[in-house]
């Protein structure tokens, strides 16, 4: 299957996603802050990254402004995860160059829908 | 009202008895005339006599015209009335003196002899014959001055202005004389009982006059007390209403320091704050002619500093008459204040259950003291600032609250749910893994952990929505969405609760439903809401939702209408009542039956309003319920709709 990194600073929900993903087959990289998401995602080249909006440091939106600005890590897509309902969190995402949003606590099968769907995505766009 | 009906009716007395005086004059002429027909002497008399009634009657009728000129003056009465009692009697002058206080002021004159400066004004006593004239309310008639001892300061005044005979008669008002009617002569030649007589109706005729004239006053005064009244009144009501509609408090007071200078007719006017542990008053709001306002507000004035920081001190009223005078006013805000032209200060203190809260304070730009009226008018203001300042304060009290309240939430909710996530997602995990390794027993308590995390989950979500709502911080996303799409979908997610009680589960949608514009996220929210407890309360019935437009009652543009009906417990009217009050089911162990915090609905009914809409109910016990929930097809944003803390 595909390289996922997963950018998460709360530990058990890194551990928790992390092996959910690997249990379907994902190979996961995780980074617990933006700055090392973003180092990660340039070395490691990852097919799609799940960022983690509330992050220490460089925040989410930040990191993935950083990615999306960088013609080596543009064309990898990003989904936001953020905290339930925070007002426009949505449009900001979108704003900040995400591909697709969700909130936590994840749906699992949910998100799998949509990690399926922007890898299947031609890389290009 | 009365009594001018009363003067009225004795004006007319008055006017009728002239006129009956006025025809026996005339006819004791005539009859005169009749007697002495014929005879020179007896003609020449009868003649005089007639002359006289004629005099009489122009000079009755001159005074009457005079007094219905004049309704408020009657200085042109006495005028009149001087003129023409001088010559009808035959005398050198006549004079009206009136009593004030204790003297007799020259009112009117008119005649040769004149009143030396120094005798305008008499101070009253029997040693004069018209101090006698009205101290014992009596005519007295003193044939020569020079030739009595009785009145030794009347004969000076005699003297120094040259006359002898005189007659005062007393203006005479229910046995009390507000002054006295003079005529004098420069010889000595008595006046006769008939000039007297006559002399005595030219006194009444002015006391009417008087009269007149009192009244009139008084009503006027009254009427314009009444009117001042009314004015106040109007002035307090809508000085009321800002203080009871409006929580801007800047807004209210600067309401009450207009109206306050305005009824007291002054020039300036403004309001401070007191802050009990600074010692110190803020200036709040002043009149924008104020002038200086700038600086007054920057030095903030300290307890027993100037009228304002007196009224400190002495929880009263405080004034200041006179600024200009050398330490009557010490107060850095003096040099402001003189340069602005101010005089005279008033401030009274605003005081809320005996405690200082502030002062209102009012200027003149003349000097002198305050009328006791506009020192009460101030007062009832200053308890109206109170009322306006305690409203305000308790109303900022109650927004930090609310914002600590809805702060606390806003991070408690962070906080639980970030264990949850752990929670749900391993447990979700372990069901997985459980399988897979052949374990199938440990599947359904895991099942159960997962479930109660979910639960929770929900909670915190419908709490939070709910003091975003309060907070005013939930916000719509309008968008526009095909109505059958979204009621698919809801039937999707929310079959398999039907399932789980054993209901069947219907939906149908209006073909002319179409497209509306709202928030679908909130009307997803809602739906849930309202099906989830339909399934919840219904055993083996039948759960249906069902969609269509409706027209709304002018102005409102068209509704989407979302009906949820469940055949199911029902409730009492008294339970409907309840229902949509947070925490609160239609009873107590319904909550432990059937699960659920009750904050559901709260919340449906919260985001319906949001987008200018409403849920209503019907039910009957064991019959079933129907909620309905009515949204414009086409929402406009007003976020602050939700705003209310209501």
């Amino acid at each position: 299957m595909a390289k996922i990194l997963l950018v998460e600073d709360n530990e058990m929900n890194r551990d928790m996603l992390s092996r959910r993903l690997q249990r379907r087959g994902h190979d996961v990289v995780v980074a617990p802050d933006g700055e090392q998401g973003v180092a990660m995602a340039r070395a490691e080249s990852p097919a799609l990254v799940l960022m983690d909006m509330s992050l220490p440091g460089i925040d989410g939106w930040e990191a993935t402004r950083l990615l999306k600005a960088d013609a080596a890590t543009r064309g990898t897509p990003v989904i936001a995860l953020t905290a339930h309902a925070m007002a426009g969190d949505r449009e900001k995402c979108l704003a900040a160059g995400c591909d697709d949003f969700d909130t936590k606590p994840v749906d699992f099968e949910r998100l799998l829908g949509k990690i399926q769907a922007l890898l299947a995505r031609p890389a290009a766009s | 009202m009365a009594k001018v009906r009363i003067t009225k009716a004795q004006l007319a007395a008055e006017v009728a008895s002239l006129r009956r005086s006025r025809q026996r004059a005339a006819t004791r002429a005539e009859r005169l005339a009749q007697q002495l027909t014929g005879a020179t002497a007896g003609r020449r008399q009868a003649e005089a006599a007639l002359a006289e009634a004629l005099e009489r009657q122009t000079a009755t009728a001159a005074i009457l015209r005079a007094i219905s000129r004049s309704p408020t003056d009657i200085r042109p009465v006495l005028e009149t009335i001087v003129e023409h009692a001088g010559r009808v009697c035959g005398a050198s002058d006549a004079i009206v003196f009136l009593l004030e206080g204790d003297g007799l002021v020259r009112a009117a004159h008119r005649g040769p002899v004149p009143i030396t400066e120094r005798d305008l004004s008499l101070p009253i006593g029997r040693d004069i014959p018209s101090g006698v004239a009205v101290l014992e309310c009596r005519t007295v008639h003193v044939e020569d001055i020079q030739a009595t001892s009785e009145f030794p300061r009347g004969r000076e005044i005699a003297e120094r202005q040259g006359f002898r005979t005189s007659v005062s008669v007393p203006l005479a008002r229910e046995g009390a004389a507000l002054g006295a009617l003079l005529i004098r002569r420069a010889e000595v030649r008595p006046f006769t009982p008939e000039q007297i007589a006559l002399l005595e109706t030219f006194a009444d005729q002015a006391v009417i006059a008087i009269e007149n004239v009192r009244l009139f006053n008084e009503l006027r005064d009254r009427t314009g007390e009444l009117q001042r009244s009314v004015e106040q009144l109007t002035a307090l009501g809508e000085v009321g209403q800002a203080v009871s509609s409006s929580l801007e408090l800047e807004t209210v007071l600067t309401t009450i320091v207009a109206r306050a200078v305005q009824l007291s007719g002054l020039d300036g006017g403004s309001i401070h704050e007191y802050d009990d542990e600074a010692q110190e008053f803020t200036l709040r709001a002043s009149l924008n002619t104020d002038v200086g306002v700038e600086e007054r507000r920057a030095t903030r004035l300290r307890r027993g500093e100037g009228a304002v920081g007196r009224t400190a001190v002495t929880l009263q009223p405080v004034q200041v008459a006179d600024i200009t005078v050398e330490g009557a006013y010490e107060s850095r805000h003096r040099e402001t204040l003189l340069q602005a032209g101010v005089r005279a200060l008033l401030a009274v203190p605003i005081l809320r259950e005996g405690r200082l809260i502030g002062s209102l304070i009012v200027s003149r730009n003349g000097p002198g003291e305050f009328p006791p009226e506009t020192v009460q008018l101030l007062t009832t203001f200053a308890a109206q600032s109170a009322l306006a300042i305690q409203n305000a304060r308790l109303f900022q009290q109650l927004e930090v609250a609310n914002r600590h309240k809805s702060a606390f939430l806003a991070s408690m909710s962070h906080e639980l749910r970030t264990p949850l996530n752990a929670i749900i997602g391993y447990s979700e995990m372990l069901q997985e893994e459980a399988t897979d390794l052949g374990q199938q027993g440990m599947v359904p308590d895991l099942g159960k952990i997962n479930t109660a995390g979910k639960y929770l989950l929900e909670l915190i979500n419908t709490i939070l929505d709910l003091s975003k709502i309060e907070a005013g911080k939930m916000e719509l996303y309008l968008e526009r969405f095909p109505v059958a799409t979204l009621v698919e979908e809801i039937g999707a997610l929310i079959q398999p609760l039907a399932d789980r009680r054993g209901n069947s589960f219907v939906t149908w949608c209006a073909p002319e439903a179409g497209e509306m514009r709202a928030d679908q996220t909130k009307v997803r929210q809602v739906l849930f809401n309202l099906l989830s407890n339909a399934c919840k309360f219904t055993e083996g019935g039948i759960v249906s939702l069902a969609v269509r437009p409706e027209e709304a009652p002018e102005p409102r543009a068209p509704w989407m209408v979302f009906e949820v009906t469940d055949t199911g417990i029902g409730m009492t009217e008294e339970q409907v009542g309840r229902l949509f009050q947070e925490f609160s089911q239609a009873e107590a162990s319904t909550a432990r039956r059937y699960g659920g915090t009750g904050l559901g609905l709260a919340l449906s009914r919260r985001l319906c309003r949001m987008m200018v809409g409403e849920v209503a109910v019907r039910s009957k016990p064991g019959r079933g319920s129907t909620f309905a929930a009515r949204l414009p097809v086409e929402a406009e944003d007003h976020s602050a709709a939700g705003t209310g803390v209501d």
